[in-house]
This record gives structure tokens, sequence and C-alpha cells, in this order.
């Protein structure tokens, strides 16, 4: 297998920093690497503000104008990203590399039936005859779960409730059979009975059609049983690397073992009623000015004298789990 | 301290084109907190929740039914007598950039109840004494007093949830209303805020009524659950005792849904967390 077919991704040592006039230069994200296996699942674990929709964003060339890329590379099925042209993005974003929305309701255009805004997506990466884009429609509202498919098809977006719009917006997603779909926090807006429904759906994408994931998410949990390695990023680093058992596990850097902490089965919550929960103390980093070591030191509790002293690169204390954690070596 | 007694809450459905029909939101509400204790509201979204939470601070006035504090009815009363009963109730809403004004500072947000409640001749507080209130407030919540000029965009999501909570306490409130103020942060910040609800609670004797879908956090914060369902509360009790024999459905899916992430994480843990 050449290197072109087994990762569906493959990103380098990418810096993004975005430029404001009264806050100055942001750099969101920082010597970022990362591969994404065909068909794999991979998890990235971060705050808000570390760097994870950025992230998101520059691997559809989706960032803000004021977004400007200061190094790195991202190879999608082996195509360097970052030199194509406006026209050959078009033609790559949808087939080869999709998202789903956070929000579906704000995502999906509310004058337009859902079967439609599936179907202009195939439009646009030419399946010209209508009547087989109406057939391929339905198979994809089958396939995200619906029974009635020809309601389902001539519904407006406002018709739908929040987990049948993010349904919609999946199979938008998924119409081109993508090699990656990004899911920058597809839960966050939903119930809690509904986040399980979509997450196993999401699951079921990866296992029929072999797409490969990045699921995006603030919460540890979400990626239990689902995620094949999980990302942990802290102030537009990646800090840590893992499968999801690892990670959740037996976390190594401090910044996960802490977040991990917080998780906690609910028996277990309930005998615990009103006691002080394990919180990560101090301020989030400030974007603006990284300090000069490790960014997480100024908030951890094992922090050592060499950690403001210079960044943590990177230690294998086990195979295959990359940390950068002066805990690990010098 | 706060007893809640059937109460209903009707909204209006349609007009213009359509004919007006009133939907019940919430039917019958029944509970009580005693002082210095937490309740916490838990149900799907579209459970009525909120609609509790607006009728117990009187943003809306119920349809029926009594809300009790300290003994006084509050539920129909009308704006002018209501003016006493406001500063004891205080709401902290979800997302705090939309609850302040977005040309505010920290100290312009948490000075506005004083101004207000001196404005209508209750507190006699001159500049000083106000800025020095401030002060106070913002070290008890845990943000640095010389950031009190800053506007509220440089504060970070958990230090606006802790201005927020510094406005709420402004005036001494004696219940705390909690709308999802815990939902939409990060997890670590999420316990900060946790345990900074616990410390105010024990320093001021504070009650907390605490709506919120996220029954996992509910179960470590609150003494006990009441779960709503179609506007209905179909099962209340100590926490405990909810989370280890659920009777309603509405609370098993509730469990299930807060379960299966846990249990999945106990198996890949060995439950060693």
């Amino acid at each position: 297998m050449n290197s072109s077919t087994k990762y569906s991704a493959q990103v380098r040592e990418l810096t993004i920093t975005y430029f404001s006039n009264d806050s100055g230069q942001v750099r969101a994200l920082d010597g970022i690497s990362i591969d994404i296996g065909a068909g794999e699942i991979v998890g990235i674990l971060g705050e808000s503000g570390c760097g994870k929709s950025t992230l998101a964003g520059a691997l559809l060339r989706l960032l803000a104008p004021n977004a400007r890329c200061d190094g790195g590379t991202i190879l999608i099925r082996g195509r360097d990203l970052l030199n194509l042209s406006e026209k050959e993005l078009r033609l790559i974003r949808g087939r080869l590399i999709s998202r789903i929305p956070q929000d579906p309701a704000l995502a999906l255009n509310p004058v337009m039936t859902a079967g439609s805004q599936i179907g202009e997506v195939l439009r646009a990466h030419r399946v010209s005859n209508v009547q087989q884009r109406r057939m391929r429609v339905m198979e994809l509202l089958r396939e995200v779960g619906f029974d009635h498919l020809e309601q389902i098809y001539s519904a407006y977006p406002h018709q739908l409730s929040g987990g049948q719009r993010q349904r919609i917006a999946i199979a938008q997603a998924i119409a081109c059979r993508p090699a990656l779909l990004i899911a920058d926090e597809p839960t966050s807006r939903l119930d809690a009975t509904l986040k399980g429904e979509i997450i196993t759906l999401l699951f079921q994408v990866r296992q029929q059609h072999g797409i490969a994931i990045l699921l995006i998410s603030h919460d540890p949990a979400s990626f239990a049983g689902f995620a094949d390695r999980v990302a942990v990023m802290y102030a537009g680093r990646i800090v840590e690397v893992g499968s999801s058992a690892e990670i959740l596990g037996r976390p190594l850097h401090p910044y996960t073992q802490g977040l991990v902490r917080l998780m906690m089965p609910l028996e277990v919550a309930g005998s615990r009623v009103r006691t002080r929960l394990p919180a990560i103390e101090g301020e989030p980093f400030d974007p603006t000015c990284f300090p000069v070591g490790c960014r997480f030191a100024p908030r951890c509790v094992e922090r050592m004298d060499i950690c403001s002293l210079r960044y943590p690169g990177e230690f294998l204390p086990e195979p295959s789990r990359p940390v950068n954690c002066f805990k690990y070596g010098e | 301290m706060l007893v809640v007694k059937g109460l209903t809450k009707k909204y209006v459905r349609g007009g213009l084109w359509r004919k007006r029909v009133p939907v019940a939101a919430v039917s019958n509400i029944d509970f009580e907190i005693p002082s210095g204790q937490t309740l916490a509201l838990v149900g799907e979204s579209g459970s009525g929740k909120s609609t509790v939470a607006r009728c117990v601070t009187r943003l809306e006035r119920p349809d029926a039914g009594q809300i009790l504090i300290y003994g006084t009815d509050i539920a129909q009363l009308r704006d002018r007598d209501l003016a006493p009963f406001r500063t004891g109730i205080q709401m902290v809403f979800q997302d705090a950039v939309t609850a302040m004004n977005p040309r505010f500072s920290a100290l312009e947000v948490i000075e506005e109840p004083l101004l207000i409640n001196d404005r209508v001749g209750h507190g006699g507080r001159n500049r000083k004494d106000r800025r020095d209130l401030v002060r106070a407030l913002m070290i008890e919540v845990g943000v640095s007093p010389d950031w009190m000029r800053r506007s509220i965009f440089h504060f970070s999501g958990g230090q606006r949830q802790r201005l927020a909570l510094a406005r709420a306490l402004a005036l001494r409130p004696r219940l705390l209303v909690l709308d999802e103020a815990l939902s939409g942060l990060d997890l670590s910040t999420q316990a900060q805020i946790a345990n900074l609800l616990f410390e105010l609670q024990a320093a001021r004797s504070l009650t907390y009524l605490l709506i919120s879908h996220d029954l996992a956090l509910v179960t470590r914060l609150a003494d006990m659950i009441a779960v709503m369902s179609g506007g209905k509360v179909v099962e209340a009790g100590p926490t405990q005792q909810i989370i280890s024999s659920p009777k309603h459905d509405a609370t098993k899916r509730l469990l299930a849904s807060a379960k299966s992430a846990a249990s999945k994480l106990a198996a890949i843990t060995g439950g060693l967390v």
C-alpha cells in the first residue's frame, strides 16, 4: 500500500496564525503533526481556544481571511491541500473531505427541503440525472436511519427536530463517500439522549464505507469506545497521543490526567454527593502570549524547574505513545 | 425556604393568521427546597425546566399555583409589591456573553444591580461604597479586582461566568437560580465553577435551584433531584435515591445516556476512576 491510500490525511508541522488589530498575532496552531489512517477514527481533545476548530478549518481550507499558514503541509490522499487553487478545492470539498456542522440548524438552508439539500451535494459533484439523484438521496436517508423517506425528503429544516437535522447534515457529508469526515463537536448542541444515537450513526458510517473520521470534542467521554486514537491539544500544540483506551485509562500528560480525573462513572459520582470536584486550578492559557516553556506549566501540579525554561520535546515512554512532558525525559 | 405548589404556565401559540391556542409549558409543578440546600431540576430539552426557572424568578407570571418565599406567595404579586423580593432571588444564565451588556466593563456589569437598587431607594450607597463592594465581590468569585475596568470581552468563558455570579450576589440574595449555568463551559472550567458554587453556598448559606440536562454533573452538586418530562415533575427525591433506583421512564432514559458514556469508560479503565 503506498502512502496516498494508507492515509486519508497527513498533517505535518502545521502552523497557523491569526492577525487582528487589537490583540495582535494569535498563533492558533503551532507545529501540529498528525496522521489519519484510511478508515480511522481520530479524536481531538481540547478546551476552547486550543486550536482544535482551526485544525478542522485548515483541513478544509476554510479559515477566516485573517488566518495565515506559516508553515507545514496537509496531504489529503497524497495531494498537497495548501497548493491547490480555489477551483481544485471545490472538487475536493464534499468529495474527498467533508464536515458535519456543530449546529445543523444554522448550517442547513431554511428554504430548501431536506432532500434537495442532499441532492445539491450530488449535483455539485456531477450527478446530473435527476432521477438518479433522487434515488441516491433516498438511499442516503435510509442509511442515516430515517423510516418515512418521502416525508423527510420534502420536509423543511424547521419541521425537523435537532437530531433529525443532524442526520440530514450527516447524509449531506457522506453523499459522495469522502475519504475523511470532520465532525467538530457534532453532539454539543444535542440532548444527552440524542448524543448516543448520533455517535452510533457516525460509527456505522465508518464501518460501512470506511470513511475516516476526525472527531473534535472538549469532553473526553465522547471518545470512549468510539475513537481509535486520541490526540490531546493544549494551547495550539498536541501534548499527547494514544489509543482512546490508553488516553482515558492511563493518561500520561498531567493535563490529560486532570481532565480524566473529572470524568467519573455515575454510580461513583452519586455516592460522593456534595464533595469538591478535582478541578484543574488556574486560568486557561492566554492565546496572545504563551509562556516560554511548557504551556501547561502554570497550571501543572507536577511542575519542575525545567518546565518554564523550554518547551518539552516529544518523548516516547511507551511504544506509539508520544508525550510532550519533561516527566518522561529531558 | 422556597416552596412551589401547583405551578402552571401556559404560552399562547399561533396568532396573526393561525388560531391562538394556549399550550401548557408546565402544569401542576410541586417541589420545595430547604434553606441552604440544592435542588436540581433535570430533564430533556422542552421538558419545561426553564419555564419553571422563569416563573420562580418572576420573569414570567404563572397562570396558577403558588411560589412561597419564606411563606409569602409571590406568584401573583404586582411589580411594585414584588420589588423587595427581587433582590432575594437572583438568576445566572447559561451564556454569560449574551447575558451581559457588551459595552460594559466588569465593574459596570457587577455595579448595575446596585445602581438600580439604590435608585429605588433601598441601598443608600455612594460611589465609593459601590466600588468597594464590587472589589470584594470580584475577590470572592476569584477574579482579580485589578481587571474591573476591562471590557467583558477580555475575560475567558469561565471568568465571565464568575462575573455573572458576582453580579447575582451583589444584592445578597438568599436563592440563586442557575439555569444551565455550567453548560457550555470546558470541563476543567466547569469543575472550578462547581467548586466555587460550593464555597459560596457554605459562606453565604445560599439556596440553589440548579437547572441542567447533565445528570452526571448534577449528581455531584445537588442534595435533591426533580426530574421533569412533558411539563411535569415525574419523579423527585434525594440524589442517591434517584440515581440508584429510578422509577420513571424519563429518569431511566437520562440515566442510561449518562451511564452509557460512564460504563464505556469503566470498561476501559476497569472502574478505576
